[in-house]
């Protein structure tokens, strides 16, 4: 990358710069033309004489030639402001293009970092790096060449008038320039300086906020929080220190600035007045150069800031360029869009007396070793043995210090990413989860290069192109389709799902998949098949329920005829829930034709009633008494904000009634009536006329919210139901609260007759849409190991290196085994369990390759402590992860 | 099936007697409701419990397994209540409880219960004194007894 700013403003925009440099000259004669012509209008046109004038033939009285040049007058205003639109306007094109292309170069910095070098910078404090700190610059760059080529060439023009006029003058007033120059730079050095300090700590800062939030079981589980929060306190006063600092010696220069600025009038009226009373100059030309001197220092002032600016910016170039340049990055050819070398990595894989260090201390030395091709083996040692360094080696993610590794002849470090990333996997013992679906990780390793266009416009596609090219930007289109199908040897994306299944049910995942489709919204429209198995389900389950006294003594079906006291007032009288899954309950009561669909049914009153007797309970349990979140946030309907708020409904709904409540406080008391579950919260009287009356009310309803086209989704045990999940949607029904266990019975009965119907696949693959959260934090660890497992095997490498990653499952291993058929397969475990499952042991100590044979020939080798030692962390990863669950 | 209903109930509770209206409102919210069909076991022995039932419809049986199969040793009704202890500690549950009846009950789950003393000191001290009641009942009974067995050596 170029060291300094202007190097790269350079070499990536002359051009432009240049462009914007012509442009603001071609501005100059307008801009001279606008200041001249008025001077005609009133000297020649005002109060001239000798007309009718000439102008390109054709002859002019005096009026007729006022309002000609008053047009012409108007014509250049407009062209002088089109002029500086379209000046602007470049400035902000070329600004925000290279913008874009150092962020770009940023991120792909990142990318050419090797592992080592992430040890030393935080997230934090690169995504500041990339995003805030380099904002500014965009703005800069369109000023860059422009504003001191102009304002450097008004102050020369003005500079030289004034000496034209009068040498001794205009020494005069350019005498203090050399001691601003000598001056401003000195306290503007200070400035840089603090500036970088600021922007350190800054980092700081935001660094601190992203450890905070990655670490915030350890800050409530060990009451650290005063802790960071001082320590936050005392960066932001650092931070506030270097400011106050910065804004002293900037105003400072100011100061300094303007007085200099105003000295030199001092030395025209004394000195230049003495001249004119001596007769050396005349009157006229001490006016002139009065005027000229003040119009002088508007160009300095631009320089000056333009000169503080840029320091600025400068140093904000360099405190972000020395943190993405470190020494012995990865060439940028590893990365190569255009390397697809069709290397095939088919063959041993030879450890060459490779020595190795991973930073902190572990390393691993001298290793002599021939993995020969298709052999299926086991690196065993503990975490600290070098075990994990042998793979990483393996896997071109680390390099030798000395040695060689190669794979079929080819040294590892040559290779590009294109050739290493397809043909060998590595899993490590916490693969990284995206924010994504877990179909989307999984699939995730098949996304090398887009493998169809994207579908978007001809215009859109050509326009994306041409910017990608300007701004040195990725030339692949992210809404292109990605995912490489042939790579994964399937043919279509229902293969693919498929395929994927499989190889879930064979790592142990498939039931988890399960029961996560279970759970999961489905969109009927995208997926009628699943949604019709759902419904066919939903009639044999119903049937089984209806047939079977002690499974229908758990239930409460859904029927249109019926009163659900274990469903929600919300479901009880719209027979309905809104399509979109994520609009609360309370929420729906804010929908003006729901309430007059409520209205027209007759139970708006009822609900409004309801609503004002849950909230008087609530009021007088929870408001009253000082209780604590505990009982607040598990059991009260309202939270502690909302309490006070509903207490003048209340009032107003005794007093008065009905009328005396606005529209939308009556809304309020619907949304929280909707909410109730009568089984759970008998709060309010609900006898069997207002049962019925919510029942006869759901046909009017219904029609009504039926019109509003699509945006609620109507009970109907004929038809899917968009907002319920698929295990709501099979039951059509609530499991009954006041029968001990009756959720979990039948959740079980559920999932049983299921698997018998056949279902189970098809939910399962409904499970691959399950989000994992951020950095998969909605998965165990168990969980995410084998979503990474299935992503590795996926692509199927012929080399496949797994890091403790089945060690707290060995059985899962022989499937692993299967899966990979013929090709290389290396498992880096410290458990027993898992070694002896294979045929050929190699075993690290120490960063020391010490045994290396079948499992009876090393097992002096493997300790026992060694082996309970892992046990005793298995056993923990084990626990933690049911903890999760 | 509204929360008078379920207050009425707990005031009848000899643990709750002296607790005031407004709490035993909260106690009856956070509990649940849950109904039993005559034959069900509301709690089986040896299991470890963490509910309390207060009966506000139909009757139980106790009963404790000996050698010859389960014993009916007592008979709950009415706003009687059953498991109050494992509300309070972690101890197996003595006896199994056995509907004979349809049955209506009201739940106290351990962890809520604890939350509401948490919440309300003077709760706690209401409950200790009734506890305190009993050891000293217990006690006297205990030391009446050994008096007897004493004297019946003699």
């Amino acid at each position: 990358m170029q060291k300094s700013l202007f190097g790269f403003i350079w070499k990536f925009s002359k051009r432009q710069q240049l462009t914007i440099l012509g442009i603001t000259m071609l501005s100059f004669p307008i801009l001279y033309m606008t200041l001249e012509l008025p001077k005609w209008i009133v000297n020649d046109a005002i109060d001239g004489s000798d007309f009718p004038r000439t102008i390109l033939g054709y002859q002019l009285e005096q009026i007729p030639y006022l309002l000609t040049l008053c047009a012409i007058f108007l014509g250049l205003v407009v062209l002088n402001n089109v002029v500086k639109f379209v000046l602007n306007v470049y400035k902000g094109v070329v600004g925000e293009r290279m913008l874009r292309r150092l962020r770009y170069l940023l991120y792909f910095q990142i990318m050419r970092f090797r592992l080592p070098q992430f040890r030393g910078v935080s997230a934090g404090e690169l995504i500041s790096m990339m995003i805030a700190e380099v904002e500014d610059l965009g703005v800069f760059i369109g000023d860059a060449v422009a504003t001191p080529a102009f304002q450097g060439g008004t102050l020369i023009v003005y500079i030289v008038f004034i000496f034209v006029q009068d040498p001794f003058l205009g020494a005069a007033a350019v005498s203090l320039y050399p001691i601003q120059g000598y001056i401003i730079p000195k306290l503007q050095r200070r400035v840089v300086l603090l500036a970088r300090d600021r922007v350190k700590n800054v980092r700081k800062i935001s660094d601190k906020v992203g450890e905070s939030v990655a670490g915030i079981t350890e800050i409530h589980a060990h009451d650290t929080s005063q802790w960071h929060l001082a320590d936050i306190t005392d960066k932001l006063l650092t931070n506030y220190r270097i400011r106050l600092e910065i804004y002293k010696r900037k105003y400072m220069i100011k100061f300094i600035n303007n007085f200099m600025n105003q000295l030199p009038p001092f030395f025209f009226y004394s000195v230049g007045g003495y001249l004119v009373i001596s007769g050396e100059l005349t009157f006229g030309a001490l006016v002139a150069v009065l005027a000229a001197y003040k119009d002088l220092a508007n160009p300095w002032k631009e320089l000056i800031t333009y000169y503080q600016n840029l320091s600025n910016m400068n140093v904000k170039y360099d405190t972000v360029i020395e943190n993405f340049d470190p020494p012995n990055m990865y060439p940028p050819t590893r990365l190569d869009a255009d390397r697809e070398e069709d290397v095939s990595l088919d063959g041993d894989i030879v450890f060459n007396n490779v020595s190795a260090s991973f930073g902190s201390g572990q390393e691993v030395a001298d290793i002599r070793l021939t993995i020969p091709a298709h052999e299926q083996m086991v690196v065993f040692g503990s975490g600290s043995s070098g075990r994990t360094e042998v793979l990483l080696l393996a896997a071109g993610l680390m390099d030798a210090a000395s040695g060689r590794v190669e794979i079929g002849g080819k040294s590892l470090d040559q290779l590009a990413e294109s050739a290493l990333g397809r043909d060998i996997a590595y899993v490590g013992p916490s693969p990284y989860m995206f924010n994504d679906t877990i179909r989307g990780n999984v699939v995730y390793s098949l996304r090398h290069r887009p493998v169809g266009p994207a579908e978007i416009d001809e215009d859109e596609h050509k326009l994306r192109l041409s910017e990608a090219k300007l701004t040195g930007n990725s030339r692949y289109d992210f809404d292109a389709s990605w995912e490489d199908l042939a790579s994964a040897g399937v043919e279509d994306a229902r293969d693919l799902d498929q395929h994927i299944l499989d190889l879930f049910d064979r790592t142990g995942l498939g039931n988890d998949l399960f029961r996560m489709g279970l759970k999961s919204n489905i969109d009927p429209e995208a997926d009628p098949e699943l949604a019709e198995r759902v419904l066919e389900a939903r009639r044999t389950i119903t049937e089984r329920i209806r047939s079977d006294e002690e499974l229908r003594d758990l239930v409460d079906l859904w029927r249109a005829d019926a009163f659900n006291p274990n469903g929600s007032l919300a479901e009880n009288a719209l027979f309905a829930l809104p399509s979109d899954p994520s609009v609360p309950l309370e929420q729906i009561a804010q929908d003006a034709d729901v309430i007059a669909a409520l209205k027209e049914a007759g139970v708006h009153d009822d609900l409004v009633d309801i609503g004002a007797q849950v909230a008087e309970t609530m009021i007088e349990l929870f408001s009253g008494m000082a209780v604590d979140d505990s009982l607040m946030g598990d059991f009260s309907l309202l939270t502690n904000d909302q309490l006070p708020a509903f207490e003048p409904y209340v009032r107003a709904y005794r007093t008065g009634g009905y009328a005396a409540l606005k529209p939308e406080q009556a809304s309020e008391l619907v949304g929280l009536a909707f909410r109730v579950v009568p089984a759970r919260h008998r709060l309010a009287e609900i006898d069997d006329d207002r049962a019925a009356r919510f029942v006869s009310g759901r046909e009017i309803v219904r029609k009504r919210l039926e019109a509003l086209g699509g945006r609620f989704a109507l009970f109907d045990p004929e038809h899917y139901i968009k907002p319920l999940k698929v295990e709501e949607n099979i039951l059509f029904g609530k499991p009954r609260l006041d029968r001990r266990g009756a959720s979990d019975r039948i959740e079980a009965f559920i999932r049983n007759a299921l698997s018998e119907l056949g279902v189970r696949d098809p939910l399962a693959k409904a499970g691959l849409d399950y989000h994992v959260g951020v950095a998969g934090s909605r998965l165990s660890p168990v969980q995410r190991r084998r979503v990474g497992l299935v992503r590795a095997l996926l692509k199927r490498p012929k080399i496949t290196l797994l890091d403790g990653t089945v060690d707290e499952e060995p059985r899962v291993i022989d499937e692993i085994r299967k899966a990979c058929g013929d090709n290389t397969l290396v498992v880096g475990t410290a458990s027993t369990q898992v070694a002896r499952r294979f045929g050929r042991i190699v075993v690290m100590q120490e960063g020391r390759l010490v045994q290396d044979g079948d499992y009876d020939s090393v097992a002096s080798a493997i300790s026992e402590d060694q082996d309970e030692d892992h046990r005793a962390q298995a056993d923990e990863a084990v626990e933690a992860e049911e903890e999760t669950a | 099936m509204s929360l008078d209903t379920e207050v009425d109930a707990l005031k009848k509770v000899p643990l709750f007697r002296d607790v005031d209206d407004a709490k035993l409102r909260l106690l009856a919210f956070i509990s649940e409701r849950m109904s039993f069909r005559a034959g069900e076991h509301l709690c089986e022995q040896g299991e470890s419990g963490d509910v309390a039932y207060i009966i506000l419809e139909g009757s139980a049986d106790i009963q404790i397994s000996t050698n010859h199969g389960p014993a009916t040793v007592a008979t709950v009704k009415q706003n009687d209540v059953v498991g109050e202890i494992a509300i309070l500690i972690d101890v197996p549950r003595t006896a199994s409880v056995v509907a004979t009846t349809e049955m209506k009950v009201l739940a106290i789950a351990k962890d809520n219960f604890l939350k509401l003393l948490k919440n309300f000191p003077d709760m706690a001290i209401e409950v200790m004194r009734v506890l305190a009641q009993r050891l000293e009942r217990t006690t006297r009974e205990v030391g009446r007894l050994r008096a007897g067995s004493a004297g019946a050596e003699k």
